[in-house]
């Protein structure tokens, strides 16, 4: 259901880290139903911008709106039933089984005293096996391999039931037949619970084919926000990341992909 | 798909119903506990016949003098070598927890070398004033502790952050200048070298119900407090950034485990001396036996912890008797080779 | 008839006085007995400044200190001894006395199950164990000795305790009129105090100085203590031996036997660079035995008249 009120608003996010400015007068909104795409080269500040957006970090200027709700104002815990995050990397410091890493996902929804309920399990297991990694279940999450696992931190974020699910580099690992299924699982929660998805990428093409909307960073800045086909020509790609590939058009769908 | 078929309603998948497993995993350490004492009881320096050791303890005798050992001599020891198990597992495996540092201990954030310094001092001050100071050396001791424990604090603090590698660096430095001052005391010191080289080492001979009856209360509550932060504790295990997306306030969460657990430890540390190895190795074994959940591991812990020191405490007495050895001395003379063993076994299991 | 009734009153008179006499006897024997008994219960200041109250005679009693076993022995009480430290070696018969380990941490249980009326403590490192005993009903007394005085003050203290007061005294009197002749002696005499050193047979030297047992008896006996000015056992480095140049090296050791003698004296002598020492020179180096100096008891006095010897020997 697209509403004219957007789900997320940044309204003149200015950010530094010490004295380095990463992210400067970042105005964007992101709507209902939308899946984003924020992508630019090293350095643009992608991952910054997502952190902002989650809440990790806090911008020294600027508003952001959740739902229409000043951010600060969120408690953390609800914030977490809200927002999703999927890590681009991540090590657990100790050995939990799969099953136990993605129940966590569960955490901001139980409280300590009445604990979770068969609900809970119920959230979780369908999480994994929406992302067919319930084989994996009674493993130790240090034995398990980079694509496997990037699969239990998206049934993780999955199994924290959010509106909004953030992911960064989620496909960096995945094989290609994964890779199709991740987007396709991932389109699909737009159509139950989650009602935007925000996902940074390194992979052009991988971009334009999951997003509505891409959003292009260039030191720190939004150089142009729009569709795949808008975002995606030679002129950007010669400005914003200094090459000159070739543009073609996707044999079946109507998307712009990058080769060398 | 075949994983699904193999369920059991109750537990759903093969979820563990982790109250359950609680339940049981404490009644059985209550009653480990129990027998581990008993057995404990058994020895020391005097020989008696387990069935008058019964019969001492079902008529609560205190009149003749093998009373007098068992409910005044004995047991306390025993008591408060459980006391002081349970705390320095418990605390050590919530520290582990929160610093996500599988070689974290409880004393890594500068609590007992204040608490050594303290003591030390104040054993100093007996000699040199004359007069007779063993009774306020817990106090001497706690005051120690709190002093490095907020000089720890204090250099860690950025603005309002408490940063976590910050905390442990911080530990460390104060852990090094106060054993500094610690072997500058020792250095100086003649006669009461021998007393302050016991409480390094770790004392329960002077273990007595008025102490138990002092620490009882800050161990149990503060235990409970560590415990309810068990599922916070577990998302702590993912990384600073998860944590914060799955809700939990991280700042506030390590501020309240650093301050319940090094208080904690204060006080049992001011009465029994330091000692060692317990809160490294104990947390170990039992994320070995019941897996790293904080909810169940954490009381694991203190009871594992709490038979651990039991037992080496009757070893204590009863090895060299009458002469006895210093507690901290048996935990590491055991301590050190387990935790090797736990090491070659991680590697060859090839976890981290 | 007058006269069997003479007899009879007579015979009365008789009876009535004997009886008269044996009552008169009980009652006596009665007061000089209680009048043993009426020291008791007694109250008494510790040297930890305690206050004890002694409520009888103590019959068994343990000493946890070799300084105390010597004292009880002196005042004849051994039999009523039943407890011992490791290291009460003297006189022999310590030996049949049942030991209650080291001098610390003091072996609770065992002290406990020796049923004591009185444990006689040095003080110490034992004082962390003494509250433990008292709160369990036991009478501890804690003797302190650091100085001659105190020694002979404890020598009342422990006779007080156990209800013979008079031969505390008598052994009181006794040592002070040995010390009081050695004193007078050194007053009188005109010869110049020798300078003393105490070594020691091991390579790190610690000496006494100002404030210890060794350092007054030697003051005592009319020498003068090289390391006199410093306070309490100190580490001193050989080069300040040298320098100090003293007359006589005393070196206290646990083994009197020959070899050992002449062995101590052969590595003083042999010692680098104090060739030039009046003591070595001269060859007045003395081995002693330790328990004289070191455990505050009765035989300070020997030691004492042992070193008033040595300083006062013919060359």
């Amino acid at each position: 259901m697209n509403t004219k009120e957007p789900t997320i608003t940044l309204k003149d996010i200015s950010f530094s880290y010490e004295k380095t400015p990463l992210l400067q007068d970042i105005n964007l909104s992101v709507f209902s139903g939308e899946f984003i795409g924020i992508i630019g080269p090293n350095g643009s500040g992608k991952t910054t911008l997502l952190k902002l957006i989650s809440g990790v970090l806090e911008p020294q200027r600027g508003k952001i709106l959740i739902f229409n709700k000043d951010i600060t104002n969120i408690p953390r815990k609800k914030l977490a039933k809200i927002i999703s995050v999927v890590p681009q990397e991540s090590h657990v410091a100790y050995n939990y089984k799969a099953k136990e890493v993605v129940f966590m996902g569960r955490i901001p929804h139980i409280t300590q005293w009445q604990g979770e309920t068969l609900l809970d399990y119920q959230i979780s297991q369908n999480a994994m096996k929406k992302t067919d990694s319930l084989c994996h279940a009674e493993k130790g999450i240090h034995q398990i391999s980079g694509g496997e696992m990037q699969r239990i931190y998206i049934a993780r974020a999955l199994a924290q039931t959010p509106k909004i699910l953030m992911l960064d580099e989620f496909a960096s690992h995945l094989d290609l037949n994964y890779k199709y299924e991740m987007i396709k699982i991932l389109r699909n929660t737009l159509q139950e619970d989650v009602k935007c998805i925000i996902s940074v990428f390194h992979d052009l093409n991988l971009a334009s084919f999951c997003a509505d909307r891409l959003i292009l960073l260039n030191k720190g800045k939004v150089e142009i926000s729009g569709t795949p086909q808008e975002v995606i020509n030679n002129n950007n790609l010669r400005k914003v990341y200094r090459s000159h590939a070739h543009i073609i058009q996707h044999p079946e769908l109507a998307i712009p992909q990058v080769i060398m | 798909m075949k994983y699904l078929t193999e369920k059991n309603n109750k537990y759903l998948y093969g979820y563990p119903n982790w109250k359950y497993k609680a339940f049981f995993v404490l009644v059985f350490g209550f009653i480990a506990i129990l027998i581990t004492g008993f057995i404990g009881l058994n020895f020391g320096t005097i020989s008696i016949q387990p069935q008058k050791i019964l019969s001492i303890l079902w008529h609560h005798n205190t009149n003749d003098s093998l009373g007098i050992i068992i409910w005044e001599l004995r047991i306390p020891r025993l008591i408060m070598a459980m006391l002081a198990g349970m705390t320095l597992a418990g605390v050590g495996g919530a520290f582990q927890g929160i610093l996500r540092n599988p070689l974290a201990d409880p004393y890594i954030l500068g609590v007992s070398a204040g608490a050594a310094l303290g003591a030390c001092t104040g054993i100093a001050l007996q000699f040199i004033t004359g007069k007779y100071l063993t009774n306020i050396l817990p106090i001497f001791a706690l005051i120690g502790s709190f002093i490095s424990m907020f000089l720890v604090y204090f250099f860690s603090k950025n603005k309002s952050h408490l940063p976590m590698t910050d905390l442990l660096l911080a530990g460390v430095a104060v852990n090094f200048f106060f054993s500094a001052l610690i072997t500058l005391l020792l250095a100086v010191s003649n006669r009461e070298l021998h007393s302050m080289i016991f409480w390094l080492m770790g004392d329960l001979s002077n273990s007595s119900w008025q102490k138990i009856s002092i620490i009882f209360l800050p161990v149990f509550a503060g235990s409970f407090l560590l415990i309810f932060s068990s599922l916070e504790l577990n998302a702590m295990a993912l990384g600073e950034e998860e944590a914060l997306h799955l809700g939990i306030q991280t700042e506030k969460l390590r501020l309240r485990i650093f301050v319940i657990g090094s208080v904690m430890i204060a006080i049992v540390v001011s009465f029994t001396g330091l000692i060692g190895f317990v809160g490294l190795v104990i947390p170990h074994i039992a994320r070995l036996i019941v897996g790293p959940d904080h909810r169940i591991m954490l009381p694991v812990s203190a009871l594992i912890g709490a038979i651990f020191l039991i037992l080496c405490d009757t070893i204590a007495r009863t090895v060299l008797a009458p002469t006895e050895i210093p507690i901290g001395a048996i935990t590491a003379i055991i301590g050190a080779p387990l935790f090797i063993h736990l090491l070659k076994r991680r590697n060859e299991n090839n976890e981290y | 008839m007058n006269y069997k009734n003479k007899t009879n009153k007579e015979k009365n008179k008789v009876i009535f006085t004997c009886f008269m006499f044996v009552f008169v006897l009980f009652i006596i024997a009665n007061i000089t007995g209680t009048a043993q008994d009426n020291l008791f219960p007694i109250t008494l200041i510790d040297d930890s400044g305690f206050k004890i109250v002694i409520n009888e005679k103590p019959e068994r009693i343990i000493s946890a200190a070799p300084s105390n076993t010597e004292i009880i022995y002196t005042l004849n009480l051994e039999d009523k001894l039943v407890g011992r430290s490791d290291f009460c070696n003297y006189p022999d018969e310590t030996k049949d006395i049942e030991s209650i380990g080291k001098m610390s941490p003091l072996n609770l249980e065992k002290i406990i199950s020796l049923n004591p009326d009185l444990v006689l403590s040095y003080g110490g490192f034992q004082l962390k164990d003494i509250p433990r005993l008292r709160d369990l009903g036991i009478n501890v007394l804690v003797i302190r000795s650091d100085t001659i005085q105190e020694m002979i003050q404890g020598i009342g203290l422990i006779a007080h305790a156990c209800g013979i007061p008079e031969k505390g005294e008598e052994l009181i009197s006794q040592i002070n009129e040995r010390i009081n002749w050695i004193s007078f002696q050194v007053m009188a005499s005109s010869r110049q105090k020798p300078k003393v050193f105490v070594g020691s047979n091991f390579d790190s030297i610690w000496s006494p100085g100002n404030g210890t047992l060794f350092h007054e008896l030697i003051t005592l006996a009319g020498g003068e203590n090289i390391l006199g000015n410093q306070q309490g056992w100190v580490s001193i480095s050989p080069e300040l031996v040298a320098e100090r140049e003293p007359d006589i090296i005393l070196v206290p050791t646990g083994i009197m036997n020959p070899e050992e003698i002449s062995k101590i004296k052969k590595d003083i002598m042999s010692h680098p660079g104090w060739s030039n020492i009046p003591a070595i020179k001269n060859n007045q180096i003395f081995a002693v035995n330790e328990d004289l100096f070191y455990r505050a008891g009765p035989r300070l006095v020997d030691g004492l008249e042992l070193l008033y010897e040595i300083f006062n020997r013919k060359k």
